[in-house]
């Protein structure tokens, strides 16, 4: 983005000049980096290869300036920002004096303004749910005027093909598609160096293809780029590759020169599009596995999927009438793009999800009608390898943690232990067995989680992606534990993007050969290639969320509409007679037709309090003595005035409830933080932090589908383990809670320091210098809103006389 | 979440200048998220009392107020409890008022005592307070939803309000107390 006229100049002190750089984590002996010297000039594009612990991530937080080492110098775009206790007689050429060691905090702020960091996962550097306002969080943070921000963001997000997509919710978008608008992020600072680490490891081919166009784009355009990958074979894109190792670096040249046998297994080309072109031959679209016809019988196969539909939405198909069999002793790969139904369908084979037309039978069981009990030994024949398997480790030491599935299947303590002790040496770990699982490398983490299921000795295994993001050394461990399985006799289903597990499969599937509709959102972001740029239909259409407004509630000043439905939804509880409750009933009835909600949409929000309307009935039918006796029951009497009573209190409290839906159907969460905030805002003269308590607030909102889908994740993976919270005596069942919570609780932290990581890189230093890209001004329609309501409120207070 | 000193801790000091930095408003705000998806997971857990549910988010608060102090307590309690205010008002603020009664004092308990004890001292009396303030609170939200004198509502306390909210607080403190120890290994693993 920086214009070729301020980029590299002519004189150009370098982009990032490390000397003698050490770091290490406050509880470790060891270095993590130790002695790095490293010089990157303007302009250059470097690459940074190095295995899952090499310390190359702490290298890229140290040249972002977002990190601070134990040691060395540090110097970014001509700033010393850091000077270690060693430093004093070397180096004396740099500018800064002797006497101010460590780090320098005006020369980290005024470097970081320049500098962009794309991390790993995608989804964490989202800080809100409107792509626009999430590109324009940076500039804000830098105070640049509410007209330059608009044009900043408009250009980041034209940069990087999401221009279309500005109103929509970046939550809930691809992978591919967040880690580009994590980009425009950057991008919209306008920085001269842009640092990534690994921002193509969760993403899939074609989404991959599109980020690595995009550095090639802007190194044209004069960025200085540094790219964090263990992949060789995108480490070849840049101009110069820096190899790190042990903390050292170990290898620097220029990338035309790196020998092709230095080339690590793992890096091999992967698979461009679909499918590879050497194995096309042995790619098979689902029906061709063979038609779904009842096998005869003992020959049961291991699982029989008979045409199979599931959908999250009915208009987003996920599977359509899909037929597989997967013979015993078969290794059976499913290929295909991001949301073509791949781990839908991992999940009904282990019994965690049903069909929602069609059978899943394993084993001879049908998954969609199996019992309590048939469920649960199901799962002592199935194990289930979830994406990112490491997120459900919980107990206090690997051994703990492997032994929970045997545990749950009632084995005996020495059965246990054989079991635990025969999975760790599958997996190569023995040596871990008494550590705690949190202080493992993250490749070290995946090989425990996956002995976790081993120890339950499956006899099918299913496995989503098990060597996403791992390095060359730890994949391979893992391709060899899939030989050593399937020779064995054990069935596994292989969900994978890497081309190299392809030859470990007796079958290869591709899914997306049977993409059912055009139009879902799965289809679009498959489309969503170098030359076009389709519109994802919005997400919840019409939810509130990213929609381009129409109605006259969603276009109200957040503020007012906030503030009015607090009133109006207090209001109502003072209702008492008929004539309130139709004041009432109009109001609400005016809301929902210029806010343009379909009434039968809002029922769902009400659907919820039915138990409490029943219980307010009836008491206030029961409780009510007065008036003229309509029914009598024995002792139970029932009045006029108690059932009116009944009335009043249910329909009022009905109106409480549509009063709110309405205000959460048409405000977004963007809308209700900035509202939080100014309503707030007269608390701050009291000292407290208003604007920091609604940027919680905003997070938070923003973070809600994250958690929920990572909480239903592990409770899915621990349940496979047989890990139940239905059955069981209490204690038992609190215990498999807090083997869900704590790996809930792990990645809550997680999260948090991923996020905190990204409001560093996008410059977020307080409340104080903010500017405002969207500016929030009372208009005529909230006036009249004002008086509606004030009117309203005119007509209870009369009403009550 | 004290600061050390930058070199100790790899700070770059940029976040000093801010009032909070950087890591407190991420931390706040997942753990806010996670009490907010955990406030809508509440089924029943009295039979006949549909009305009354429970649901795990006065965890969050607890563990907050235990690894972060009374404040990140009191922020999880009410910012968590934020969105519900426009599903049913005086529900939500109940939700709060109980959520504050249980994390605060068990956070100021823990706060002067940092063992075992004290986090059981900590939970034991933040659930008598939360059990205090749940039944005073019903009794003065009730008629907004029935027509009746608080008399009449003090006859439901030891059938139903009080067996309630001694289960939810027992079900609160044994899962906090079983999770906090591998949760704060991996708070110091971070510091």
């Amino acid at each position: 983005m920086t214009s070729p006229a301020s980029a590299p100049l002519p004189d150009s002190t370098p982009a990032i000049r490390l000397r003698g750089v050490r770091f290490r984590y406050h509880d470790v002996a060891s270095w993590a980096l130790d002695g790095i010297d490293l010089t990157v000039r303007r302009g250059e594009y470097v690459c940074v290869v190095g295995a899952n612990g090499s310390g190359k991530s702490t290298l890229a937080l140290i040249m972002a300036g977002l990190t601070a080492p134990d040691d060395g110098t540090v110097e970014l775009l001509g700033h010393r920002v850091f000077s270690g206790p060693s430093v004093a007689g070397i180096g004396a050429s740099s500018a800064a004096d002797g006497s101010a060691l460590g780090a320098h905090p005006d020369a980290y702020r005024a470097a970081r303004h320049h500098i962009g960091m794309v991390f790993q996962n995608p989804e964490d550097q989202i800080v809100t749910t409107v792509l626009a306002d999430d590109v324009a969080f940076g500039p804000e943070n830098l105070g640049m005027a509410r007209t330059d921000i608009a044009r900043h963001v408009d250009t980041a997000l034209a940069a990087v093909d999401m221009a279309d997509h500005a109103p929509d919710d970046p939550t809930r978008m691809s992978g591919g598609q967040q880690q580009r608008s994590a980009i425009a992020g950057m991008l919209a600072m306008d920085p001269e160096l842009l640092i990534l680490d690994e921002p193509t490891a969760m993403l899939d081919t074609a989404a991959r293809a599109d980020i690595l166009r995009i550095l090639d784009s802007l190194h044209t355009r004069g960025t200085t780029i540094v790219h964090i990958t263990h992949s060789a074979d995108e480490a070849r894109r840049g101009g110069r590759i820096v190899t790190v190792a042990d903390g050292r670096v170990t290898d620097d040249r220029p990338a035309g020169s790196m020998p092709d046998d230095n080339v690590s297994a793992d890096s091999r080309p992967n698979m461009r599009g679909a499918t590879a072109e050497a194995s096309t031959d042995r790619i098979a679209s689902p029906t061709d596995g063979g038609a779904c016809v009842r096998s005869a019988p003992g020959t049961v196969p291991a699982i029989e999927v008979c045409h199979v539909s599931f959908a999250y939405s009915p208009d987003v198909p996920v599977l359509a009438d899909l037929d597989l069999t997967v013979a015993r002793g078969e290794t059976v790969a499913l290929i295909g793009r991001n949301g073509t139904g791949k781990s839908t369908l991992a999940r009904m084979i282990c019994a965690l999800g049903k069909p929602q037309s069609g059978s899943v039978t394993v084993n001879g069981i049908d998954v969609a009608h199996a019992g309590k009990r048939e469920r649960r030994e199901l799962r002592r024949h199935v194990g289930y390898v979830m994406q990112h398997p490491e997120r459900q480790l919980f107990a206090d030491t690997v051994r703990e943690d492997v032994a929970y599935g045997p545990r749950n299947q009632g084995l005996s303590a020495d059965e246990v232990e054989s079991r635990v002790d025969a999975a760790l040496d599958l997996l190569g770990i023995a040596h871990l067995a008494d550590r705690s699982p949190f202080d493992l490398s993250g490749g070290q983490q995946r090989l425990a989680a996956i002995a976790g299921v081993m120890a339950c000795r499956p006899d099918i295994l299913v496995m989503d992606e098990p060597t996403a993001s791992l390095d060359a050394v730890a994949s391979a461990r893992i391709r060899e534990l899939i030989r050593t399985l399937h020779a064995r006799g054990v069935t596994i289903v292989l969900i994978t993007h890497a081309r190299e597990e392809l030859s470990l499969a007796d079958r290869v599937i591709d899914l997306s050969h049977r993409r059912p509709a055009p139009h879902t959102r799965a289809a679009a972001t498959a489309t969503a290639g170098p030359d076009s740029t389709p519109a994802v239909p919005s997400a919840g259409n019409g939810h509130g969320i990213g929609q381009r407004s129409s109605d006259v509630v969603s276009r109200m000043d957040p503020r007012v509409k906030m503030a009015l439905t607090l009133v109006l939804m207090f209001s109502a509880f003072t209702i008492r007679s008929g004539w309130q409750l139709v004041a009432g009933a109009v109001l609400v009835g005016a809301a929902i037709t210029v806010a343009r909600i379909n009434p039968l949409r809002l029922l769902g929000a009400v659907h919820p309090f039915l138990a409490l309307f029943a219980v307010t009935g009836a008491v206030n039918v029961f409780f009510v003595h007065t008036g003229t006796p309509v029914w009598r029951f024995g002792s139970v009497t029932i009045t006029d005035n108690g059932l009116w009573t009944m009335v009043i209190y249910v329909l009022r409290f009905a109106l409480v409830i549509l009063l709110g839906a309405v205000f959460l159907t048409r405000t977004t969460p963007t809308q209700m933080t900035d509202a939080f905030e100014s309503l707030l805002s007269p608390l701050s003269r009291l000292g407290v932090h208003t604007h920091e308590l609604s940027l919680v607030m905003s997070l938070a909102l923003r973070f809600i589908p994250t958690l929920t889908d990572e909480a239903k994740a592990i409770a899915d993976a621990q349940a496979a383990r047989g890990g139940s919270i239905e059955t069981g005596s209490p204690l038992q069942r609190a215990k498999a809670m807090s083997a869900i919570v704590v790996p809930v609780f792990a990645g809550t932290l997680r999260h948090a320091d991923n996020l905190s990581r990204a409001l560093d890189a996008r410059c977020y230093e307080g409340g104080s210098g903010r500017t405002h890209y969207r500016a929030m001004a009372v208009a005529g329609r909230d006036v009249a809103a004002m008086l509606a309501a004030a009117a309203y409120l005119a007509a209870l207070v009369v009403l009550a006389l | 979440m004290s600061v050390s000193s930058p070199t100790s801790n790899h700070s770059t000091g940029v976040s000093d200048s801010g009032r909070w930095s950087t890591k407190r408003i991420a931390v706040y705000a997942l753990f806010v998220a996670l009490t907010i998806v955990l406030s809508f997971v509440e089924f029943p857990i009295l039979p006949g009392v549909q009305w009354l549910k429970y649901d795990p988010s006065g965890i969050v608060a607890l563990v907050a107020g235990f690894a972060y102090g009374p404040a990140a307590a009191a922020i999880v309690s009410v910012l968590g409890f934020v969105p519900h205010v426009f599903t049913d008002p005086w529900g939500a603020a109940m939700a709060i008022l109980v959520s504050l009664a249980l994390s605060l004092p068990a956070a100021f308990v823990y706060k002067a005592k940092r063992t075992r004890t004290g986090a059981v001292i900590g939970i034991v009396v933040g659930a008598v307070v939360a059990i205090a303030a749940a039944i005073v609170g019903n009794l003065i939200v009730s008629p907004f939803y029935f027509n009746m004198p608080v008399s009449a509502v003090v006859p439901m306390i030891v059938p139903i309000l009080l067996p309630f909210n001694i289960i939810k607080m027992a079900i609160h403190g044994v899962i906090t107390f079983l999770i906090y120890k591998p949760i704060s290994n991996l708070l110091d693993k971070r510091a």
